[in-house]
């Protein structure tokens, strides 16, 4: 048993797919314990019962859409008019266009390459240091995570309710138990911004230009408005919601700015479903991992387990931690969701936290995981997009990593935090 | 006679190609429209179509599995992959060859027991919704991992094939 788990694990580093190496788990425990192969499957199509994971392909491909038309240029353009005049103004416009834009695109790397390649020569021509303007790109490659309508806070809520012991949390708890950790990362950055270009010239403020980027923008405003307020206030399910966005980026980018050509749009598309498809199969074949865990009474054990070791909740915060902000360097979140909140939620509710809690730590332990060195993901991409040797990065970005590791350890010890908006 | 088999094949790979490509932009546009003009009809007409929410869940089943097919085409599925990058060149084309066949048969396997599970329901005849049986819908589970199954074998075979002299 030990050890074709240990053969799993070791195909997963050298690099099969993990939705092989989680089919294959399933597989031979359902084997093993005589059950028939053909509930993988069953399991599987439990895909099609969801109503909610209707809201990824459509986020998915509204995001897709947005980050290849200009609508990054337009949104740095108003934070730039509406920010730009406070010290730190550039900076601080940077992590918010790049929060808002990672919300609606997930944190898939795709935030650095489309708007860090803007920012960072602008922040560098502004008269920021190279390095902060690097550490600044590359870590708000995954701000925004808590933000909704990001993917993971959806899949988060998705994986916590097939598992039944998470007392009736839903996508919109998670939507709004993000909202007060998000602005706590962002308000901290935002305050390292402000200290670290004290003696930068200000920039002034201008209604003219105000004027004008609202008005280039016009058409894409509305939209985090009606996806927010939509959801926000109840009057769109988190599925409708995705659905108008993508239909009203559709026809915004493609009709009316005609940034996109029609006929680019079905590589878009695939483009978009080959993520749909890579995080769906590996979240349908957990369906089935997790029940024959379930079944086998897994979580059980790891809980006594982890008890005889852990006796109070604060050690196993501190060791969560520890433990989340390794993962995230060596999973991307999608996979590090799938495969650990099975296990974790339910050792996790056993210590009295709070599911919609513990969710959002997990979320926000996988944000500094993204470029935490020496693996963390977004260092690899900024590396490479702005060519800079990797050691620059682990250099620039150690404040930042730091000021979020505090925030991350504030929104772990103080539950309020995540849950007042709840109402939990 | 008539044209050689590698001929033959490439060709039928386009088709399947573009077969693939295709339905998947279709369903990807169907569910778009079809999610909007449900909200459209719910809110400004108070109605909806019966069949339009069951319909959108079954897309989403197929969008997963053709989305999944071609990240295996484009060798992008989501993966851990921290060792490879210390190993040689030449070793890591084994080492992938190893992957990929343990890829293939787990798909393989999927496949085949998919396609049991779609028997059964065709046996049982049991419908989904409206008059549209259960077994229509599921059949991309086998069908899905199969192609899957058969990707994963091809590349791994050609990884290991002699560099042919250019």
């Amino acid at each position: 048993m030990i050890l074709t788990g240990l053969l799993l694990i070791f195909l997963a580093l050298l690099g099969a797919p993990l939705f092989v190496i989680i089919a294959a788990s399933a597989l031979l425990g359902f084997y093993r314990s005589e059950v028939d192969l053909s509930v993988v499957t069953i399991e599987f199509y439990r895909i099609a019962e969801m109503p909610i994971l209707l809201a990824i392909p459509l986020f998915a491909f509204a995001g897709y859409l947005l980050s290849e038309s200009q609508a990054p240029q337009r949104l740095v353009r108003v934070t730039r008019a509406l920010l730009g005049w406070l010290p730190g103004g550039l900076a601080i416009v940077s992590l918010v266009a790049c929060a808002m834009f990672t919300a609606f695109t997930g944190a898939s790397g795709v935030t650095i390459v489309a708007l860090g390649a803007l920012l960072y020569p602008a922040l560098t021509q502004a008269g920021y240091r190279q390095n902060f303007g690097l550490g600044l790109v590359t870590t708000s490659g995954s701000l925004g995570l808590l933000f909704a309508p990001a993917l993971p806070l959806i899949l988060y809520a998705v994986i916590a309710q097939q598992l039944g012991i998470a007392n009736g949390i839903t996508v919109d708890d998670m939507f709004l138990a993000g909202v007060l950790p998000g602005l706590l990362m962002l308000a901290m950055l935002s305050g390292w911004s402000i200290w670290s270009s004290r003696n930068q010239p200000l920039s002034t403020f201008s209604w003219q230009e105000v004027r004008a980027a609202l008005r280039e923008a016009a058409w894409e405003l509305p939209l985090p408005v009606v996806v927010l307020g939509g959801v926000y206030s109840g009057f769109f399910a988190i599925s409708e919601a995705a659905a108008v966005t993508a239909f009203y980026v559709l026809v915004v980018e493609v009709l009316l700015h005609r940034e996109i050509a029609l006929k680019d749009l079905p590589k878009i598309m695939r483009e978009a479903m080959v993520l749909v498809g890579g995080i769906l199969v590996i979240l349908g074949m957990s369906l089935a991992s997790t029940s024959y865990l379930i079944d086998a009474e897994v979580p059980a054990y790891l809980f006594e387990k982890v008890r005889s070791l852990v006796t109070d909740k604060i050690t196993f915060l501190i060791l969560l931690n520890l433990f989340l902000l390794i993962l995230g360097t060596m999973l991307d979140i999608f996979s590090a969701l799938v495969l650990m909140v099975p296990l974790l939620l339910p050792i996790a509710l056993g210590y009295g936290i709070d599911p919609v809690h513990l969710g959002i730590i997990f979320l926000a332990n996988m944000q500094i995981g993204y470029f935490t060195p020496p693996v963390g993901m977004n260092l690899f991409i900024a590396s490479y997009r702005f060519n800079k040797p990797i050691l620059q990065l682990y250099r620039a970005t150690l404040p930042w990593f730091l000021i979020l590791l505090l925030a991350v350890i504030i929104i772990t010890y103080w539950p309020a935090l995540s849950l007042t908006l709840v109402g939990r | 006679m008539g044209e050689p088999l590698s001929q033959v094949l490439l060709r039928s790979k386009r088709h399947i190609l573009t077969i693939e490509n295709g339905l998947l932009v279709l369903l990807l546009t169907g569910i778009i429209l079809l999610a909007t003009l449900q909200i459209a009809l719910r809110n400004v007409w108070d109605m909806g179509l019966s069949w339009a929410d069951p319909t959108l869940r079954v897309a989403v089943l197929w969008v997963t599995l053709l989305g999944a097919m071609a990240a295996t085409r484009d060798d992008n599925h989501i993966q851990i992959d921290l060792l490879t990058r210390f190993l040689s060149e030449s070793l890591k084309k084994y080492v992938r060859l190893v992957t990929d066949l343990f890829s293939a048969f787990i798909c393989g396997l999927l496949s085949w027991h998919g396609g049991r599970f779609v028997y059964f329901e065709w046996e049982d005849g049991s419908i989904l919704f409206a008059s549209v049986p259960a077994w229509v819908c599921e059949l991309i589970i086998p069908l899905g991992f199969g192609v899957m199954a058969l990707r994963f074998l091809v590349t791994g075979l050609l990884r290991i094939r002699p560099q042919r002299a250019t």
